[in-house]
C-alpha cells in the first residue's frame, strides 16, 4: 500500500516539477502545458540517429528512470510510509544514483551524435565535481543518527535539524544534488543554448518523454534526500507527517530549481577545482566538527 | 524451504549473468560497451552478496563499480583509436599468455574453495545494521593498520600519477 502511495506522490510532485519548470523557463505559468508537451512527444515520431549504439540508445532512459524510482524506494515520507526500509538506506541512495552517471554516458555515447556525446562525457566530469560533496555529507548525518537507515536518521533530528546542526554539510550538500540532478547553474550535460540539448539532442518522441520524466524524478528524489537528510523529514507541529513532508519537499524543489536561474552556468573545469580544493576540505572540516559536537553535547 | 530455493535460483541467475557479462568484455568490438558489460557483470556480483544477505557489502559494491567502470570507460575512450568499434576491433590480446593465466587462476580459486577450512556455516546471520556496525568495527579495530597502508598506497600512487600527467604550465586555469 504504501508503495503505491509513494509512488502517486512521485507522479504528483513531477508533475509539479514540470509545471514549475515551464513556469521559470519560459514565464508563463499554465497547469496544464506539462500533459500536453507530454502528450505531444508520446504522439510525434522518435527519430533514431545514424548507426546508433542501439542497445545503449534504447536503454539509457529507461535506466535513468529505474534508477530514480530505486532512489524514491529508501525515502520515508512518513513513519512506516516508505517503499524499503533498508538498514542501509542512506548507502542505498548514493548507489543508485551513481548509476544516473551510468545512464547518461549511455545516453551520450548510443545515438553516435557528437552533441550528445560531449553532454554524456561532461556529466562524467561533473560527476568527479559532485559525487565526494554527495558521500561526505551523507557519513556526517550518518554519523550523528549511528545508522544508515533513512528513517533513523530522520528520527535523529526531533531536537534539531541537521540543517542548523551541521549547516557546512547543507550548503555542500544541496549544491551537489543540483549537480547530480544537472539543475542550472549545474547543467552541463544538456546545458541549452550550447551544447544544443546535449544529451537530448537526438532523442524524441516517446523515449525523450521517458528520459525528461525520469529527471523529474531524480529531481524529486534529491529534493526528497535533502529533506530527510537536514531538514527533519516528516517532523513538523500540527499538520500530519505526511503533509509536512510534501511541503518541504515542494519547497526544496521549487529553491532548487529557482535559484539556478539566479547565476550564470559554471565550467566543468571551474566546478572540478572549487568543488576538490574548497568543497572537500570543508566536507572534511564537518564531519570533524560533527564528531566533535557529537562526543561532547548529546543532542 | 521456498524462500531458500528462491533465493538459490536468483544466486544461480545472477551468478549466470555475471559470468555472462564477463564474457560479453571480450566478445564485443566497442571499447564503452566493454567497459559497460564489467560494470554489470560487478553489478551481478553486488546482487549476489545482497541474495546472500550481505546488504552492507552488495551495496557498497554496486555503488563503487558505477563510478569505477564509468572512469575507466573515458580513459578506453581517450586512448583508444577506434573506442566505438567501427573497425571491428579485437579485446584480446596475448592469447597464449592469456589462457595460461587464466587457466591457473582458475586452479587457484578451485583449489583455494576446496582446500581451504570454511567452518560450519553460521547459525544465526546478523541483521543488516548490526552488520555494518561490525565491518566498522572490524575495519576500525584489528584491520585498522592494513585498510590504512593500503589507503596511503593508493593515494601516493594517485597523486604520484597526476604529478606525471599534468603538464607543467604555469597561469593555465583547470
Amino acid at each position: 500500500m504504501s508503495s503505491v502511495i509513494v509512488l502517486l506522490s512521485l507522479v504528483a510532485g513531477s508533475y509539479f516539477i514540470a509545471v514549475l519548470e515551464s513556469w521559470l523557463t519560459h514565464g508563463r505559468f499554465s497547469l496544464t502545458r506539462p500533459a500536453i508537451s507530454a502528450l505531444a512527444l508520446l504522439g510525434r515520431e522518435a527519430v533514431t540517429a545514424r548507426t546508433p549504439d542501439r542497445l545503449f540508445f534504447e536503454t539509457a532512459p529507461v535506466l535513468l528512470l529505474v534508477v530514480g524510482l530505486l532512489g524514491a524506494a529508501v525515502i520515508p515520507l512518513a513513519p512506516g510510509l516508505i517503499i524499503t526500509d533498508l538498514a542501509t538506506g542512506a548507502l542505498f541512495l548514493n548507489a543508485a544514483l551513481a548509476y544516473v552517471l551510468v545512464a547518461l554516458i549511455m545516453a551520450g555515447w548510443g545515438p553516435n551524435g557528437a552533441y550528445a556525446m560531449i553532454g554524456g562525457w561532461r556529466f562524467l566530469g561533473q560527476f568527479i565535481a559532485y559525487a565526494m560533496l554527495i558521500v561526505m555529507p551523507i557519513t556526517a548525518v550518518a554519523m550523528r543518527a549511528e545508522s544508515l537507515s533513512t528513517t533513523v536518521i530522520v528520527a535523529s533530528q526531533e531536537a534539531l535539524w541537521n540543517a542548523a546542526y551541521q549547516p557546512i554539510g547543507f550548503v555542500l550538500f544541496v549544491v551537489a544534488a543540483m549537480g547530480l540532478a544537472w539543475l542550472p547553474p549545474l547543467d552541463l550535460p544538456n546545458a541549452p543554448g550550447d551544447l544544443a540539448g546535449g544529451i537530448e539532442a537526438e532523442y524524441s518522441g516517446a523515449r525523450l518523454a521517458v528520459l525528461r520524466l525520469a529527471r523529474m524524478v531524480i529531481i524529486l528524489v534529491m529534493a526528497g534526500a535533502t529533506v530527510t537528510f537536514y531538514l527533519g523529514g516528516w517532523l513538523g507541529p500540527w499538520l500530519p507527517p505526511v503533509v509536512w513532508s510534501a511541503i518541504k519537499v515542494l519547497a526544496v524543489t521549487a529553491a532548487m530549481l529557482s535559484a539556478g536561474r539566479l547565476v550564470p552556468r559554471v565550467r566543468e573545469a571551474r566546478y572540478l577545482a572549487v568543488s576538490w580544493k574548497l568543497g572537500i576540505s570543508l566536507a572534511l572540516t564537518n564531519i570533524f566538527l560533527v564528531g566533535v559536537i557529537a562526543l561532547v553535547v548529546p543532542i | 524451504m521456498t524462500g531458500m530455493t528462491a533465493q538459490m535460483t536468483f544466486l544461480a541467475f545472477f551468478g549466470a549473468a555475471a559470468v555472462w557479462f564477463g564474457i560479453v568484455v571480450f566478445r564485443t568490438h566497442s571499447m564503452v560497451r566493454s567497459a559497460i558489460a564489467l560494470l554489470f557483470s560487478q553489478t551481478a556480483v553486488g546482487v549476489m552478496f545482497l541474495l546472500m544477505q550481505a546488504e552492507f557489502l552488495g551495496v557498497l559494491q554496486i555503488m563503487m563499480m558505477a563510478t569505477e567502470m564509468s572512469v575507466m570507460a573515458i580513459f578506453m575512450v581517450m586512448f583508444m583509436m577506434d573506442p566505438g568499434g567501427m573497425g571491428a576491433m579485437e579485446m584480446t590480446h596475448q592469447k597464449r599468455l592469456s589462457l595460461w593465466a587464466g587457466g591457473i587462476g582458475l586452479v587457484g580459486a578451485l583449489a583455494v574453495i576446496w582446500l581451504a577450512d570454511w567452518g560450519p556455516p553460521v547459525p544465526v546471520i546478523p541483521g543488516a545494521a548490526e552488520q555494518a556496525a561490525d565491518l566498522g568495527r572490524e575495519l576500525l579495530g584489528r584491520s585498522m593498520f592494513i585498510f590504512q597502508s593500503a589507503g596511503l598506497t593508493i593515494l601516493t600512487a594517485m597523486v604520484a600519477a597526476t604529478m606525471v600527467a599534468i603538464v607543467p604550465n604555469e597561469g593555465r586555469e583547470g
